[in-house]
């Protein structure tokens, strides 16, 4: 969690770099692979991504399994697709409950009397003062091991990321000339919240959730490996990496492809990320 | 307001994020092992994965209690010798009456607990007691038999059976039969009192458990001062450790693939024994749809047992048929009795109505456990019924759900207690088997000659296998992997208790 600070004010007197856009593009490609690979995997994986079959253990890559089988003779590229599928349901679903319970508690935040702003944000510290994986054990454990869990866990422990953002993306245009004129032409609350403060705080929101996507596929995957989030034999690349593990020796090439795949999918939101900020930036410069 | 405007991470900042997200994945893939701690004549270090999750047996059931305190911290009257025969330890000698209901045990003088206090006949007659008065785990009812405990001097204790039992004097060997000082009881989840030849220095919870030789010690001191269990929740870390030389040894290897890591030329010896540690394929024999034998059957024959030992446990280890190793005198090959029979399993399904059915595996998240999972459901999945799997947390959640409530249809766990057939007889634990000729062949068994009790019990075995009380997937092996130099690990796994009194450095030479 990074502190909430004044911004830098030699920040606006340098011109907007121009890394922008780069990023973009290539965390664009990069997160697009994961998308068609996971929708691909819906239609077509190259064999059943579930089908155990014990005479064909361990095949070294090439020939009918591209990048070989695992334990259990389960063509990994197959597991590899499906579990994209698992990792992107995971990060989606995620983000959408932080941010769903998340932004709305922190506008609230923002318009509240004092107390009430006070009250939501210490609560919003209780829930920070748990790291977040530790949380989505604590969550996991109680109840049960799946993918289901492991989403919620990791949305709930989101939730204080974008209720901080949204309160403090929205102070200033709560105190800005036109929503006050907005509330004395009789606009109610609510009316002002989704009119008004909900479009201007969309550019840092939109930010923070392709960031939160990448912790949440990290989190996925460290869940999954400690046995708490997909259950087996569903593919996800977590749990790819626990099975893998105890092969590291004799089948250290099983271990790479779920690495890589998630190392990808979270360069490339990491990138989006970057990149949608910094033209999102840039454009408030020129504005300004 | 300014002050309370968004954080904008600089772009260079959320690029090394990116990189260190990246490289935490990678680090996930190497899964750094932990440092050398530096290894010395004075300490043992021994690899474990499970931790207890407390260090009293008298009330925690789980085998990694008595793994680590008994014949350590705690003593019996008896112990199992390497062969896994009863011989006296704390008892100098006993005696068994011609009717087979009396022991007379003559004990060992000048024996101390650590707390200082004297072990007398009155200590054992407390600690008999207590077995069948305080003691919650299910293996207590051992102890049932005992009609009276007397103390006829210091140390002279007569034990009185309700009836003969071979199995009494066996289960005194176990933890069971642990000798407990009357002032030493208060704190046993934490402050063990005992009279064996090392004593708890210290316990990290998470992480290890340190044991210092007992100066007082009655017998020949051990020669290796300090010994530390580490606990592991992932052997894949405890084998990475030990390759980096954070460990002396290995008595159980978890990874069984790895085996080939362990090299002569890297300073490692490794050994395949066997235990008692037969994986259990645990059916549910209350519930529909494995209340029916046919289904029972269906399971066993469903599943190819050769495939699944080289797929989920590298090929080493032995297949029975039944609760019984090929350790015990009673041992009959049954691997035979439901013999790998796809067809055979969907016809029965059939015949049993029971396709479309859904049977949760839920079993705990330990390596072997999960991949046999995995097989398992595969096979059974091709008579027709479904099966979902759930891991579980081991051992907490696991041992309150299904090995304490029963909420399971199928499950797979290790039973590592030897001579545990016992466990299928009480209809009230977690199988719900209870078959009455079982059972009362058990208990021929237990109260005939010798000879009767090999007899009875093969007979028993059988039973148990052809009734498909469960299925047993196969016999854990005693995978060892020692220091160069380090020697008196034992070969086999022979009872619950890990002994580091035999431990000991050779001479460099």
């Amino acid at each position: 969690m990074r502190p909430v600070r004044p911004r830098r004010a030699p920040r606006r007197a340098v011109p907007p770099r121009r890394t922008g856009a780069a990023s973009l593009a290539a965390g664009g490609v990069l997160v697009g692979a994961v998308v068609a690979t996971a929708l691909l995997s819906l239609v077509w994986t190259p064999h059943p991504p579930e089908a155990v079959d014990t005479g064909a253990a361990l095949l070294p890559p090439g020939g009918e399994h591209p990048l070989g089988t695992d334990r259990f003779g389960r063509d990994v590229l197959s597991r590899i697709m499906a579990g994209a599928r698992v990792t992107l349901q995971a990060g989606v679903s995620a983000v959408v409950i932080a941010a769903a319970v998340g932004v709305p508690l922190g506008i609230a935040a923002a318009m509240a009397p004092t107390w009430l702003s006070r009250l939501v944000l210490r609560a919003n510290d209780l829930v920070l003062a748990f790291p977040a994986l530790l949380l989505c054990i604590m969550l996991s454990a109680v109840y049960g091991g799946s993918t289901l869990t492991a989403m919620a866990a990791i949305g709930v422990a989101t939730v204080p990321l974008f209720a901080r953002l949204a309160r403090a993306a929205a102070l200033p245009v709560l105190a800005s000339e036109y929503t006050a004129a907005a509330r004395a032409a009789g606009r109610g609350r609510v009316a002002v919240a989704v009119r008004h403060v909900l479009p201007n705080i969309a550019d840092v929101l939109i930010v923070q959730a392709s960031v939160a996507f990448a912790i949440a596929i990290l989190a996925e995957a460290a869940l999954s490996y400690l046995g708490l989030g997909t259950q087996p034999p569903t593919p996800s690349w977590g749990r790819m990496l626990q099975e893998a593990q105890g092969l590291l020796s004799s089948a250290p090439l099983l271990s790479l492809w779920p690495g890589l795949a998630v190392a990808v999918a979270v360069l490339g939101f990491n990138l989006v990320g970057d990149g949608l900020r910094d033209l999102l930036d840039a454009g408030g410069a020129r504005e300004g | 307001m300014r002050a309370l405007e968004p954080p904008r991470p600089h772009g260079l900042a959320a690029t090394t994020r990116a990189l260190a997200a990246a490289a935490a994945a990678l680090l996930v893939v190497t899964g750094c092992g932990a440092p050398d701690d530096g290894g010395d004549g004075d300490q043992v270090r021994v690899g474990l994965v499970a931790e207890p999750a407390s260090l009293d047996f008298t009330s925690n059931d789980g085998a990694a209690i008595p793994q680590a305190m008994l014949s350590n911290v705690y003593e019996g009257l008896v112990e199992l010798d390497e062969e896994g025969e009863v011989r006296p330890l704390l008892a100098e000698d006993y005696e068994r009456s011609e009717d087979g209901r009396t022991y007379t045990f003559r004990l060992r003088e000048g024996v101390r607990f650590s707390d200082g206090a004297e072990f007398t006949a009155e200590d054992a007659v407390f600690s008999i007691e207590r077995v069948k008065e305080e003691w919650t785990i299910g293996l207590a009812d051992r102890m049932d038999v005992v009609q009276e405990a007397t103390a006829t001097d210091a140390h002279t204790l007569e034990v009185r059976l309700e009836h003969p039992s071979n199995g009494w004097l066996y289960a005194m060997a176990s933890r069971i039969g642990a000798m407990f000082s009357r002032t030493g009881v208060d704190d046993l989840a934490t402050d063990p009192v005992g009279t064996g030849p090392y004593t708890l220095d210290t316990w990290e919870r998470g992480d290890r458990l340190t044991l210092q030789r007992n100066p007082d010690y009655w017998g020949e001191a051990p020669q290796v001062p300090t010994v530390v269990f580490r606990y592991f929740q992932d052997p894949g870390a405890m084998n990475r450790t030990m390759l980096a030389g954070g460990l002396d040894a290995i008595p159980n290897l978890q990874e069984p693939e790895e085996l080939g890591g362990f090299t002569p030329d890297g300073g490692f010896r490794v050994a395949e024994g066997t235990t008692h540690g037969e994986v259990v394929l645990a059916m549910n024999n209350d519930e529909p749809p494995l209340d029916d034998v046919r289904v029972r059957r269906a399971v066993r024959h469903a599943i190819d047992r050769e495939a699944l030992l080289e797929t989920a446990w590298g090929g080493h280890g032995t297949l029975i048929g039944s609760m019984v190793p090929p350790l015990d005198p009673w041992y009959e090959d049954l691997t035979g009795v439901h013999p790998y029979d796809p067809d055979r399993a969907r016809g029965l399904v059939e015949e049993a109505g029971a396709g479309g059915e859904t049977l949760r595996l839920r079993v705990p998240n330990l390596p072997y456990a999960v991949n046999s999972a995995q097989v398992v459901q595969s096979e059974v999945e091709k008579t027709g019924m479904d099966v979902e799997i759930e891991s579980l947390e081991f051992p907490a959640r696991w041992l309150e759900e299904v090995h304490g409530a029963g909420d399971y249809d199928m499950s797979i766990i290790a039973h590592v207690e030897p001579r545990d057939l016992h466990l299928f007889a009480d209809p009230d634990y977690y199988f719900h088997y209870g078959g009455e000729e079982f059972a009362s062949l058990l208990e021929e068994a237990d109260r005939g000659s010798p000879e009767e009790q090999v007899a009875k019990t093969r007979e028993a075995a059988r039973v148990l296998s052809e009734d498909a009380a469960a299925d047993w997937l196969f016999l854990m092996p005693n995978l060892t992997v020692a220091r160069e130099g380090l020697a008196g690990l034992p070969r086999d796994q022979v009872g619950e208790a890990f002994t580091a009194k035999t431990l000991r450095w050779e001479e460099e030479g």
